[in-house]
Formats: structure tokens, sequence, C-alpha cells
């Protein structure tokens, strides 16, 4: 890691409020990316996103090892998604089912919702990884720091990801050939 | 390339994304001109690609986002201010943590030992004296009055204190007094306090009031415990140990002291010791305010041995019983009244003088016991313990001996009656008695007391009866009137007391030996050397107290013969010995008893013979047959050891690898539910 990014984590961890903010910026989007790739939702995304920056500030002590920092913000965010996750199933059955035509209005077409529903399926570190390129178009290294994994690990991952996107969309994608 | 081709998905992706390396790509494209499907694959990862990057381009966030985000974490986190922040910050350090864990730690403890009242005492006893010690500066004290009136037991000994530093409280300690008061009154309505305290207390610090607001601010203050200073009751006393050098001049001179002082003296007595020495008591009655003054002149008397200096505050039980009497006044006023009427049966009339005396008793009692107290208060007592120098010297020594005497007798009940005889005037019995034991042995127990002229004579006479088997005596020395090694003790006179003689009586059977011998003697025909060997110790003068015979299955016989001869006889009978065989093995003890007076010749000597022969050389316990029989008893008894020891060792390791494997277990557990 670079020395002054180790430099900024370390301050944060102590209470440095500037270096924290430093932080928020550079990092929501990737908290973000995270959250949506577990909910599917840009404002529970963005409320996870939230609430995960305040509780790292809170509990920002726990953190020993500075270099940890970025991993251990994406894993306090893949939490508090899954909470959010896992509140929504409770939800009664009726609210449910209204749910996913609500919020897919008439201005995206049928090529997006499918495309939803194969994201849906995926599992959810693939979502994460496949998140993170696409909204932040960000190179494997930062993905790899990001979700822990190895370079391999993350290769076959979006590989994966990515075929099985295609071979449930193919009957939309051969026409567009 | 079939690395490539079974991994065509992830190589096509990060071709994509771009983070192939040169050499990488190069592989790819290489091998997407050789196979037509994974070519296919390409086009179709392609147009998902694209789609993906179209589609989510639109999910992303907006550029408002971090702002968004920023602007949350302020509102839901504020900053914290100046101290707060450091606190907090602070708390975060490991060393911090530690420390504060301590400090509360601590803080129960002290809590705990006031609660259960260890210390507490002695606690507001330093306090007091710190405050005696630095009276702080007038203009403090008003903004502590607070703080005093929260904590309730360490005020109430406070004011205590201040009375005896200064009487007559000064203006600053009234307008404390004051402040106080407010203090409680602060708690109902603290919104006017604020601004009524600072213009009150400044009227106090501009003009100098009069006693009666002190009093005035006292009875404001309710049920508070501590009435006003002037009132309090102490009762103050010392008591002084001197050491002087003549008794009556000390008297006289503490009696000047006194009457300068203002005092008196209320008792005096001394008592004559037996070396002529005076040791008294005077207690002195002074002013309470000129107690300081009298301690300092009286130790110049002489030499000051210990002082105490006390304080006992009556305050309480002493308007309690004001109380009371008050009351009682006015039931007697009302029986009075009930007399007075005379209304009713003669039997109520003589219920109510009764009750009427009964009352009246107790209103006495109770005028008394305020009389008392305010006697006490009125005067402190001081108590002077007086005792002229050498106190200690003895009158006279008193010389006591007692005799300790062991003797032997043939014939211990005809030597009992023989002392018993002895007994005159100045040789008393004091003690007699006959023991017979569970075997039958007799022995006896004397002691008699005997005048010192006759002692010696009566002693010799007891002697001759028996066999003096030890003479012990003790002289003590014991000092009349003092202590026999404070100094002068070589001026005292001496005098003998009688003498005191134990004597122990045993029958000669029960002497230790006062030597003894043990030898072996080999011999072809042990039966016959035996009988020989009594035969001779019967010539010597001397006794046969055992003797055995016994033959084992190897033909081996073995006699044991113990005999007791006088010592007179000892060698005689050693150099006989020779001739029954040859001897082995000798071994002599002797018993040195240096502390006591012994009739050598006449004390006995014990020799124990073992005559024996020898048997068979071979046993059973050699030969190859029993040397195997052996090892393999031995090995086998080895192997059931240890495989005793591998069961405890199991047994001993059990629970812990039980315990161990649980814990890792349970712990892999909670990992695994944690992920």
């Amino acid at each position: 890691m670079d020395p002054s990014e180790r430099e900024k984590y370390q301050a944060a961890i102590h209470g440095d409020r500037e270096a924290f903010e430093m932080i928020i910026r550079t990092h929501s989007r990737t908290l973000f990316a995270i959250a949506y790739g577990v909910l599917q939702s840009r404002e529970e995304a963005e409320d996870v996103a939230q609430d995960s920056l305040v509780k790292a500030w809170k509990t920002r002590w726990r953190v020993r090892d500075p270099e940890k920092f970025p991993a251990w913000l994406a894993t306090i965010a893949r939490h508090k998604a899954h909470d959010v996750f896992r509140k929504r199933r409770t939800v009664p059955l009726s609210e449910q089912a209204t749910e996913p035509i609500e919020p897919e209005p008439a201005n995206t077409s049928a090529l997006d919702q499918k495309l939803h529903s194969a994201l849906a399926a995926l599992p959810e570190l693939h979502r994460a990884a496949l998140t993170l390129r696409y909204f932040e178009e960000m190179d494997y290294r930062t993905i790899e720091n990001s979700l822990g994994l190895t370079n391999g690990a993350l290769r076959g991952i979006l590989g994966r990801a990515l075929t099985s996107m295609r071979k449930q969309l193919r009957p939309a994608l051969t026409p567009m050939d | 390339m079939a690395t490539i081709h079974d991994e065509i998905d992830s190589w096509l992706a990060a071709d994509l994304h771009g983070e192939l390396s040169n050499n990488e790509r190069n592989a790819l494209h290489a091998h997407l001109l050789d196979c037509a499907g994974c070519r296919k694959t390409h086009q179709e990862i392609k147009t998902m690609n694209k789609i993906l990057e179209e589609t989510l381009a639109q999910e992303k966030p907006d550029p408002a986002f971090e702002q968004r985000m920023l602007a949350g974490f302020r509102k839901r986190a504020p900053q914290r201010a100046g101290l707060v922040k450091l606190l907090v910050d602070l708390m975060r350090l490991r060393a911090v943590q530690i420390t504060a864990v301590a400090a509360a730690l601590l803080g129960l403890v002290q809590i705990g030992r006031m609660i259960t009242g260890e210390n507490a005492t002695s606690l507001r006893k330093r306090y007091a004296e710190a405050e005696v010690a630095a009276p702080q500066p007038p203009e403090s004290r008003p903004s502590q009055a607070g703080a005093l009136g929260r904590s309730g037991g360490i005020a109430a000994g406070r004011p205590q204190d201040l009375a005896i530093e200064a009487p007559a409280p000064p203006p600053a300690t009234r307008s404390k007094f004051r402040e106080e008061s407010k203090a409680a009154a602060a708690t109902v309505a603290p919104d006017k306090a604020e601004q009524g305290e600072t213009t009150e207390s400044e009227a106090f610090a501009a003009t100098p009031e009069s006693p009666t607001n002190a009093e005035e601010a006292g009875k404001t203050r309710g049920e508070s415990p501590a009435p006003a200073l002037a009132n309090r009751k102490l009762i103050r006393n010392a008591i002084v140990e001197l050491e002087i050098l003549s008794f009556d001049n000390a008297v006289q001179k503490i009696t000047a002291v006194a009457n300068e002082e203002h005092g008196y003296i209320a008792t005096t007595d001394s008592e004559k010791q037996a070396n002529g020495k005076l040791r008294g008591q005077v207690v002195v009655k002074v002013l309470p305010e000129n107690l300081d003054l009298f301690l300092q002149k009286i130790r110049s008397l002489g030499e000051l041995k210990k002082q105490t200096l006390g304080t006992e505050d009556v305050t309480k039980a002493y308007f309690d019983t004001d109380a009371r009497l008050k009351n009682a006044h006015v039931m007697e006023q009302r029986l009075i009244d009930m007399l007075k009427t005379k209304t009713g049966k003669v039997s109520d009339l003589l219920q109510v003088e009764k009750e009427l005396g009964r009352v009246r008793e107790e209103i006495e009692k109770m005028q008394g016991e305020l009389k008392y107290w305010d006697s006490q208060v009125q005067f402190a007592t001081v108590t002077i313990s007086l005792a002229e120098k050498d106190m200690e010297e003895p009158a006279a020594f008193l010389i006591r001996e007692r005799a300790q005497l062991a003797l032997y007798a043939p014939d211990v009940e005809k030597t009992y009656n023989e002392i018993k005889s002895l007994a005159s005037p100045k040789v008393q019995i004091t003690n007699a008695q006959l023991n017979r034991d569970y075997s039958g042995r007799v022995s006896a127990q004397m002691s008699m007391l005997i005048a010192p002229e006759e002692s010696d004579g009566a002693i010799g006479r007891v002697k001759v009866f028996g066999r003096v088997e030890n003479f012990q005596t003790q002289t003590q020395r014991t000092a009349q009137g003092g202590n026999p090694a404070a100094a002068g003790s070589e001026n005292a006179r001496t005098k003998r007391d009688k003498v005191e003689l134990n004597i122990a009586i045993s029958r000669e059977e029960q002497e230790q030996a006062f030597q003894q011998t043990s030898l072996r003697i080999r011999t072809s025909s042990v039966d016959e050397k035996a009988k020989e060997l009594r035969a001779l110790t019967e010539k010597q003068g001397g006794r046969v107290r055992s003797s055995t015979f016994s033959r084992d299955p190897d033909g081996r016989a073995v006699a044991n013969v113990s005999l007791r001869v006088p010592m007179k006889n000892y060698l005689a009978i050693m150099q006989s010995l020779d001739s029954l065989g040859k001897v082995e093995n000798v071994s002599v003890q002797r018993q040195d008893r240096t502390d006591a007076q012994i009739d050598e010749a006449n004390a006995p000597a014990d020799v124990s013979i073992q005559v024996y022969s020898q048997g068979n050389i071979v046993t059973e316990e050699s030969g190859l047959l029993a040397t195997l029989r052996r090892t393999l008893a031995q090995s086998a008894g080895a192997i059931m050891w240890s495989l005793r020891m591998i069961g405890v060792a199991i047994a001993f390791l059990a629970p812990w690898a039980i315990a161990i494997v649980g814990v890792i277990w349970v712990g892999r557990r909670i990992i695994r539910a944690k992920r």
C-alpha cells in the first residue's frame, strides 16, 4: 500500500476527522456498489453506505492494521446490506409481491428487466464484483483489496459471472448480433 | 492451450476489462484464431459487457453522492467539542482504559471501606487535624460551604474543631453558616439562588454582624444535626504520666500551676511502695481554654512518660436530655393541675400521685445529669499519674531452693515408709503417694518442705535409703516489690525460703542400665553354653533378666540371654565369656549422665548375649531355579507397574484433552457462524 494512503488510514483510525472525510470521498462509491450488489436498490444501497460510514467512524479504533482499513469498510457495508436484505424478506407477502414490479417503471426496457433478474440470480460475491467493476470501473487490484480476494479468484468470479449472465440473456442477445 | 480454452470466460472477461498482460493477451488472441467456439463466446461476452456497462452506468450514483454521504456523516456523527473529544479520544487508549479500570476498582474498595466503617473514624480525625493545622483564609470558606453541606458526616465533625480553634466565631465563619443554610434553600429554589447568593454574601462581607445573626442562621438550618457553635458541649480531658524525683514536691508545684491557670486540685492519692518510693495520682480541673498552657507547664516537672488528650462531644446527649427535661416539667405541671382539681376517684388520685413522684424523680435525675455535664464541660479534667524515680528498685530477694531426687530401692514400700517417718516440725511432708501400675510395679512420689537450716541434713538422710540415680537442685531468686533487673538491686536484703524436695522412688528393676553391651558368641553347642552362661552370671552377683532359645529348620540354634550385673563385676564377667566360645560383634554403649550424682560401682550394667551355632550352608533362597523364579516375578511386577502408570497418565490427561477439543470445536462453530 502507498505510504501516504497508509498514513491516511492510520490518522482516520486515530480519530482524525479530515482524514476520515477524505476516505468517505474516495470509498463511499465502493461501499455503495457493494451494497447495491446485495440489495439491487439504489435507495437502500445509499442508506447502507451511509450507515456503514457512521458505524465505521464509531468503531474505527477496532482496526489494528491500517492496511486492512478498506477491506474492513467493505465488510461493514456487506454486513449492513445483509441485515437490510434479511429485514426485507420478512416484509409481508402482499407488499413483496408488488415490489419487483414497482421499482421498474416503464422507462426500463424488457432487456433491463431481464438483466436485473439475471443479476439477482448471481451469488452475492459475484454481484459485488460486477458492480464494483461496472459502477466504478475499478481495476482488479482495487476490487481485490476491497473484497479481500486474490487475483485468480477475482478473474474466475468475474468470468463466471459474465458467462452466467450471458447464458441467461442469450435469447435477448442474439437479436443484437 | 487447454487452459485458456477451459477458462475462456475469465480470460475473456479480463481481456475486456483490460487486465491482461501483453503476453496473456497475445496467447488469448492466438487461441481465438484457432477456436471457433471461443470466438462465439467472445462475441457474446463482448455484447454482455456492453449491455452491462450501459445498464449499470444508469444505476451509478449521481455526482453529488459523495457530498450527500459527507453531509449525512457530519449530521449523524457530530464532531465533539474540545474537552469531550479529548476525553473520548483518551478513553480509546489502552493505557488509559487500564488506568480507569484500576481507579474504578480502587474507588469501589474505598467506598466499601467507608460503608463498613473501617478506618472511617481515623479518616475523620485526620480531616479535622488538617483543618486545625491549616486554617483557610476566610474568603475561601463561603465557597466551600455548599460542599460541606453535602458531605454530612464530615461536616458534623468540622464545627467542633472550629470551636476548639476559636470559641467566639469570627464574622467570616458566620457568613459561612448563612451560606450553608442557603445551600439547602437553593435546592428548593435553584433559579432564585444564583442571583441572591452573591448579593447576600456581599452584604455579610461588608457589615460585621452581631452574634445574634449566627444563632439565627443556626435556627434556619432546621433539622441540621449541628447546632450553633457556642452551644456545643465538649468534655476535654487529658492523662499525663510523669516520673519525678519527689512526690510531695511535685504535688506542691502542680497545685501552684493549677492556681495560676484558674484551676483546682480535685483529688490526690498516693501509695507507698515496698521499697519506700511513692506513687500517686492527682486530678486537676482547669478551664478548657487554659488546658494546653497548663499541660505545657506540667511537663517541665519531670520526665514525661505518656500523655493523651481527648475530647468527647456530648452535645447530642445533652440537648436530648434537656428536651426530655422540659417535657418532664410539662408533665409534672399537668399532674399537679390534676391533683388541684381533685375530681375523680381516690384510687385515680393515688395513681396520679404515684406518677408525679416518678416524674419528679426522673426530673431530678436529668437535672443531675445536666449539672454533671455542665461541670465536666466547664472544666477540663487532667489526670496526672506521678511516680518517683527508680520505682522499680526491689526491696528484698527471696531465695527458693528446689531439689529433685530420684531413688532406686529394692523395696519401694519400705523405703517410702522410712522416709515418711522422717517427718518433724522442720521437715513437712506435703505430698506422698504410692502407685502401683497395671503390671504390678510399685513406685512412689513424695514432696517435702524443709526448713533452710535443716535442709542439708534431711536430704542426706533420705539419700541413704536407696541408690541415688539423680539429684538436682535449682535455686531461684525472686525480687520483692520491684524488678530484679532494676538498678540498686545489689543493696537489697536476701532471705532464704524453705527448701522443696521432690522424691521419686522406683524399684531397682526399672533403672536404666548405666552401660549396655551386646555381643555374639559362636559355638557348636548352644544349649549347653547358655546354661553355663547363666551359672556364670549367678556367680558374679548378677541376674538373668531374660533367656530364649530357638532352633530353625536349617539346624541353626540361637539362644538370647540378657543379664544385669553391678558395674564393679562387669569386667570379670566379660573376661569369663571368652571361655564359652568365639566372641564377636561386641558393642558397648555408655550413658553419660554427668548432671547427676551416680554411685558408679553399684550402677547396673546390661549385657545381652546371643549364643548361636551355624546350620546348613545351602538354603532354598539360592541356586539357579530360585534366581530364575525371582527374575520372572520381578519382571512381571515391572510390567504391571508400567501398565498402571500408563493408566494413571491417561486418566490424568483425558479430561484436558476432552476440554481442549471441546474449546476448539466451539471456537470453530463460532467462527463459522460469524462467516
